[in-house]
């Protein structure tokens, strides 16, 4: 917290690694709420997380934080302050609809559109002065009969929540929230909202500068950073694009005899107005030769058309921006000017014309963005196209893939739009390759150990099977059947000692898809159906939500059950196995990312040539990172307790090795990808002998583990890792001894002054005072 | 007379009965009757078959040495359960029996089945030709699992339950405990006490083995695969048992449909199982991938083709689902919860992509899930809706930490003191006592310096330790050995006064019972009061009788009175209260709260 609010004191950003299940959510906001209440300016909160599950757990954590708050109030004008806070969450239509026909739809791209066409300002203005002639939509109108800022009743209100207020007050939940943001203390959303230019456009552009930014689970902030840039263009949406300017440009030729003047004024009012694209963009004009629709029309036309031909190249074809653009002006002289302005262009005539349905342009709309993207930037990308999906497919099926390598750009406008972004999640180490990735240099970047009064965690390394034969994901071995035998024989076991809940993750679909099916003809499912009942994730989201409520209950219910998963998969981000929905979480091999893929292996020399950072290195960052999130998924406070197996022989051996080689080895043999990768909190209790086990000796192990961590937890931690005031008086205390220790130190050897200035907690306490006066 | 090991009711050639295995023989007595009509001595059992678990009959044939035909008992105890654990105490203790005869060579011919092996039932046929898959009536309604499965969730309510079961239970308990049935034996059948008043106070154990045996196996979690055995001339054949029917048709509603649909009209019974296992059907629900491989060798089929459904491959499931409402883990709210964006994600990463896993896959979840619903029934989603989300407080016990709650700041309870004023001035006495004793302190380090240890003393106190530890010591070496005939008498004079004097006071301080048995009245209760204290007064003579067995044996008597001195003292203790509370009363008098007037 003393960290934390340094940060927002200096208005910098910060990395901060706290270990998963401490309570991070919950500290991080019981400091910046107490700062927004005590600071008149009222800077706003943005929270970011990355999935819905997880961001109905910040608001309902919010919720409680400020019931406590309430509770807490002192005088009634502070009770009043803190009544009046505001917190909302804000997620897609497809997540808030209540209208009963648009909420029916399965995509939300249609959700989109269909919403939109029942509330855009010109079906609405038309539908009040002639009711009835079009369709509208009930819920957004009732929203108009309110003042804005009074839609919903301050206080915290859930996803779940607004809804509700929603259902209960016949007004729209989605348009409540989006109206209420300029309103609200503290708005809580998913990275995209904030990263993706397209979407930061329509959400985040009131947001003021001062707001306090902060990214939860921020491990993956590089990847959705890099997908906000990136586009993948296939043939039929190429074909979809074209149908779609033709049927624009049938509709121009339509309008202009009904309504000529509508398009007169059409392009006047626009101007770039995005402020998560470059200054540069931001207050130029659009170029004379696309201002007038037919021609703009045309131009998209030409546009598609050649890069359908692209397509045609049967082999793969690797470029950067700059020498596609120059192909493209060669062949069929499109500039570099009008393409940036493409997409904008077509949202504004596509608003001009009163576009229904604008899920079917969708296509067209990622062609346009495309072509903004590509004339925009000129380092860190590269175009890549691939005519065959896999290297020995015969039929081809070209991808034009538009990939963005540089993470950093598109969190660029962010960190310079905001004063203090914080970055935290329970595994971000090494902590250093955030800043380098994201290019941005914090004020604070810390990690913080876990305190337990016991092990209430064993990693267990597993390297061999019962036979001794090695086990291993690698490619060349993996389908081997002793070492799919091997695995099956680890699922087994535990099946058999874990009660409750089991989850397993594999490092692919394909790999896990697979394996299953072996494991079903070798007979190895049918001694886990013995024991425990299994799940699969599923290609499908909601199908594999059915799935992990059955398995919730199964665990619930003390049948136990195993679920099978992907590390990178959907069941991995952001679902939390706590207590006995995870009693034990099996990683089959390192979740590496797969390194024939063209995209990645561009990726890895872009960072090498830019950042310095070592293919080798980023790769077992990168599969560490995930091992890591997928096993920090079973703790969740300290009286939980789990088992956390990694079933490889290289990938984890070196991971931990470092921690518990002596110092001077770890010098001998400092290699990169030798370095531990897995967080200290997991690293720290892999000890030695763990870190090299056959099934059985593990298994034996974990049967030790278990028998003793679940006797009764109700010992007393306080002192440990529990606190009290007088042990926190203690350690402040402490602190300031030392800090008055080295000050006088500082005195004695003048020269080594400027190390303390973190070291001490007393200034930071002057300066808030300061401040205040 | 022969000590029973195990007993049961069954069935022998259609008449009720006892069925008893003794250390000598087993005996089948038909009811009504005393004395057993089967005798058959442990030296002649040779083979033992039982019914498989989940059969319709639970049946234990035992095969003798010159008969192979032997004898066949079905065990009728309701429900199936019991029968069928009784089976297997009967089948245990029989195998044993069996190896030993075989291994002691009593055994003239070995014969040539397997010793213990459970072999299917009688009702199980074995197929009758080797290709054709056999086949026999679905005894649907009797082989129900799903009735088994469902355990009644309520507790067990003795006092609602017929004489029989509790017998029953009271018998099982009894033999669980050993030390239990010692007592049990001592005190009921030697008529010191009833039935009722031993088992008085242990209610608990009969609701625990009550409980146990209310637990019914769930189903077995394994899917439903029948997996064709090979045999000579590369025919298979596939054994069907009515499980195994029932499971099919549990499992593949589409099976079941196409039996309704032609059994017995277009198909027989047989031809119909015989065209199942041939048919792509059957290909299909085969749990595995390889068999999409066998898809060419299978041959067309008119009528079960007709049923064939699409393979259930594709990335969204053939058979929509309402979405999971609880937001917690809706995995498809976060899918939608922005546009997708970037590149698309390489091979390796793009689910179902194997397509053959799919549909396996997707039987998976079904399969457990249709399991769990078969144990905890298949809550509508509407209604898990109301129980998962909605209100604060269950919300909010998703994001709590167990551990950071805080548990002790309980408020207290407040001190109820007669008279403030005065415990309050006696805080100030407490200061001013402090005062003084802190005056009176001053200058203890001077005195302490002039403090000297005696000489004397100290190695008295020092000698006298010693002393101790050698008489502990030499207690410790020197076991008290009694002779183990005496040693049984005084354990089980102990465990006797134990339990009289546990009934003494359980009637005088009934325990906080939320027991459902009726809680006796003050009368009964002081009867039973006075009855046992007339047990324990006879306690004394016991103990007299054992002192004097002792001396006769050559062991101390003393030694007798010091071991029993404890039990003894608890004796008076009672004895003493009982006079003292009868002689208050007046005679008998019930006394309407016993408790409260100690208190």
């Amino acid at each position: 917290m003393c960290d934390l609010k340094r940060t927002l004191d200096a208005t910098g950003h910060c990395v901060l690694e706290m270990p998963s299940g401490t309570g991070k959510t919950v500290s991080l906001l019981s400091l910046i709420v107490s700062y927004q209440q005590f600071h008149p300016t009222k800077r706003k909160l943005i929270y970011c997380s990355r999935t819905v599950p997880e961001i109905e757990k910040a608001l309902s954590e919010l919720k409680r934080l400020m019931k406590y708050r309430i509770s807490c109030a002192e005088t009634p004008e502070q009770r009043e302050k803190e009544e009046n806070f505001i917190g909302l969450g804000l997620t897609s239509r497809k997540n808030l609809c209540i209208h009963p026909e648009v909420s029916k739809e399965k995509k939300g791209k249609v959700v989109d559109a269909r919403c939109r066409d029942l509330t855009n300002s010109a079906v609405c203005e038309k539908g009040r002065a002639n009711p009835g002639s079009v369709e509208l939509c009930d819920w957004h109108e009732n929203l108009g009969t309110h003042e804005p800022g009074t839609l919903i009743s301050p206080g915290i209100w859930t996803l779940a929540d607004v809804l509700q207020h929603g259902r209960d007050n016949g007004t729209c939940p989605y348009f409540t929230v989006r109206r209420m943001m300029p309103f609200v203390d503290v708005i809580i959303y998913s990275f995209h909202y904030l990263i993706d230019p397209k979407v930061a456009d329509q959400v985040s552009k009131e947001l003021s500068k001062d707001a306090i930014v902060v990214f939860d689970e921020a491990h993956n902030i590089d990847n959705v950073c890099i997908e906000s840039l990136s586009i993948d263009l296939t043939r039929p949406m190429l074909d979809s694009a074209a149908r779609s300017v033709t049927k624009l440009g049938e509709k121009i030729d339509e309008i202009k005899i009904t309504d000529a003047a509508k398009l007169q004024d059409d392009p006047e009012d626009t101007f770039m107005a995005n402020p998560a694209l470059p200054d540069d963009l931001l207050n130029e004009a659009i170029p004379g030769n696309i201002r007038k629709a037919e021609h703009f029309v045309a131009f998209l036309k030409r546009f598609v058309e050649y890069l359908k031909t692209r397509m045609r190249v049967l082999h793969v074809v690797a470029e950067t921006p700059l020498s596609f653009l120059q192909h493209l002006k060669d062949i069929t002289y499109i500039e570099r000017r009008p393409l940036r302005f493409c997409a904008e262009r077509l949202q504004s005539l596509i608003r001009t014309l009163e576009v229904n349905r604008l899920d079917e342009y969708s296509a067209l709309q990622k062609v346009a963005s495309f072509a903004t993207l590509v004339a925009t930037y000129e380092k860190g990308f590269l175009l890549i196209l691939e005519p065959f999906e896999t290297d020995n497919a015969t039929v081809p099926n070209p991808v034009f893939h538009f990939t963005c390598l540089d993470p950093s750009l598109a969190i660029k406008p962010v960190f310079e739009h905001f004063s203090s972004v914080v970055i935290t999640s329970g595994t971000i180490s090494p902590l250093d390759m955030y800043p380098k990735m994201l290019q941005f240099t914090p004020v604070v970047q810390e990690t913080y150990p876990m305190t337990l009064t016991r092990n209430a965690f064993l990693p267990l390394v597993i390297t061999r099977g019962s036979d001794q034969v090695a086990i291993s994901s690698r490619f060349e071995v993996r389908n081997d059947p002793a070492v799919v035998r091997n695995f099956g024989s680890i699922l087994v076991e535990y099946s058999k000692i874990v009660p409750d809940g089991i989850v397993a993750f594999f490092p692919s679909y394909l790999y896990m898809e697979s394996i299953v099916a072996a494991w079903n003809d070798m007979g190895i499912l049918n001694e886990v159906w013995k024991n425990k009942l299994i799940f699969v994730e599923t290609p499908d989201a909601n199908e594999t939500s059915i799935a992990l409520e059955n398995y919730r209950r199964a665990c619930d219910n003390g049948r136990g059950a195993v679920l099978l998963s992907v590390a990178r998969g959907k069941v991995s981000e952001g679902i939390d196995f706590d207590h006995n929905y995870g009693r034990a979480v099996i990683m089959f091999g390192v979740p590496y990312q797969y390194t024939e893929s063209r995209i990645l292996k561009a990726r890895l020399e872009y960072l090498r040539d830019a950042y310095r950072i070592r293919e080798s290195e980023f790769l077992g960052f990168d599969a560490m990172r995930n091992a890591a999130q997928c096993v920090g998924r079973v703790l969740r406070g300290k009286t939980d307790w789990g088992l956390m197996v990694f079933a490889d022989k290289v990938g984890y051996m070196t991971s931990c090795f470092d921690s518990i080689a002596n110092p001077s080895r770890t010098q001998r043999f400092a290699r990169a990808d030798k370095r531990a990768k897995l967080p200290r909190w997991i690293n720290q209790y892999i000890t030695e002998v763990a870190s090299n086990l056959s099934t059985d000796m593990a298994v034996t192990l974990s049967k030790l583990f278990m028998r003793t961590i679940s006797q009764n937890p109700n010992e007393n931690q306080t002192g440990v890792s529990l606190w009290t005031l007088e042990d926190i008086e203690k350690a402040q205390a402490k602190q300031r001894e030392q800090a008055l220790l080295l000050e006088q130190e500082g005195q004695q050897g003048a020269d080594n002054m400027d190390e303390d200035e973190y070291g001490d907690g007393g200034i930071e306490d002057e300066v808030f005072m300061n401040v205040d006066l | 007379m022969p000590s029973i090991v195990c007993t049961a009711k069954a069935s022998y050639k259609k008449l009720p009965g006892t069925l008893e295995l003794t250390d000598s023989h087993l005996q089948w007595i038909q009811d009504g009757k005393k004395n057993p009509s089967v005798r058959v001595p442990h030296q002649d059992a040779s083979s033992l078959f039982c019914s498989k678990e989940g059969a319709a009959q639970v049946r234990l044939k035992l095969g003798l040495v010159n008969d192979d035909a032997g004898h066949n008992f079905t065990f009728t105890t309701t429900p199936q359960e019991v029968a069928y654990s009784e089976r297997e105490t009967f089948k245990t203790e029989l195998t044993n029996i069996i190896s030993r005869n075989r291994s002691s060579g009593v055994l003239a011919a070995p014969t040539a089945q397997t010793p213990k092996g459970p072999v299917t039932a009688a009702s199980t046929l074995t197929p009758s030709k080797a290709a054709t898959p056999a086949v026999l009536p679905a005894s649907r309604a009797s082989t129900s699992r799903a009735t088994s499965v469902v355990s009644d969730g309520r507790t067990p309510i003795l006092s609602g339950q017929d004489a029989a079961t509790v017998f029953r239970l009271r018998k099982r308990v009894l033999f669980a405990n050993p030390e239990l049935l010692a007592l049990h034996k001592e005190l009921v059948m030697g008529g010191q006490i009833t039935e009722a008043e031993f088992w008085d106070g242990r209610e608990h154990l009969l609701l625990a083995e009550a409980a146990t045996e209310n637990q019914k196996r769930g189903r077995p979690g394994q899917l439903v695969d029948p997996r064709p055995q090979t045999v000579d001339g590369g025919e298979v054949k596939i054994v069907i048992t009515p499980q195994l029917v029932h499971d099919i048709f549990d499992e593949f509603p589409v099976v079941a449909k196409a039996y309704n649909d032609n059994v017995p009209n277009k198909l027989s019974e047989a031809e119909f199982w015989k065209r199942y296992f041939q048919s792509k059907l059957f290909n299909a629900h085969r749990a595995s991938i390889r068999s999409s491989a066998t898809q060419h060798v299978v041959k067309e089929d008119p009528i079960f083709d007709k049923y064939l459904e699409k393979d259930d491959d594709e990335l969204e499931p053939r058979r929509l689902r309402d979405e999971v409402s609880n937001l917690f883990i809706n995995l498809g709210a976060t899918l939608e919860d922005h546009v997708e964006t970037g590149n698309e994600r390489d091979v390796t990463m793009q689910a179902g992509r194997q397509r053959g896993a799919l549909p396996l896959i997707r039987k998976f979840n079904e399969h457990s899930e249709r399991l769990l619903n078969s144990a905890l029934g298949d809550a509508p989603p509407s209604k898990r809706r109301l129980v998962n989300g909605g209100d604060v407080e269950n919300s909010f016990s998703e994001i709590e930490y167990d551990d950071l709650q805080d548990h002790e700041s309980s408020p207290g309870i407040l001190l109820e003191m007669q008279d403030r004023r005065r415990s309050s001035r006696e805080v100030i006495d407490v200061q001013n006592a402090f005062k003084d004793l802190l005056s009176r302190m001053n200058g203890w380090e001077g005195r302490f310096s002039q403090l000297k240890i005696e000489r004397k003393s100290s190695e008295a106190a020092l000698s006298s330790m010693t002393q101790n530890v050698a008489a502990r010591l030499d207690t410790k070496a020197t076991k008290s050995d009694f002779p183990p005939g005496l040693f049984r008498q005084l354990t089980t004079c102990q465990t006797a006064a134990n339990e009289f004097l546990r009934q003494f006071w359980t009637s005088i301080y009934p325990p906080p019972s939320d027991l459902p048995t009726p809680i006796p009245t003050a009368a009964q209760r002081s009867a039973k009061a006075a009855k046992m204290a007339g047990y324990l007064g006879k306690t004394h003579e016991k103990v007299d009788a054992l002192v004097r067995a002792a001396v006769l044996e050559g062991v101390e008597g003393n030694r007798v009175v010091i071991a029993m001195k404890p039990l003894m003292d608890a004796v008076e203790h009672a004895l003493a209260f009982h006079r003292a509370r009868s002689t208050a009363l007046g005679g008998g008098a019930s006394p309407e709260k016993p408790g409260s007037k100690l208190v």
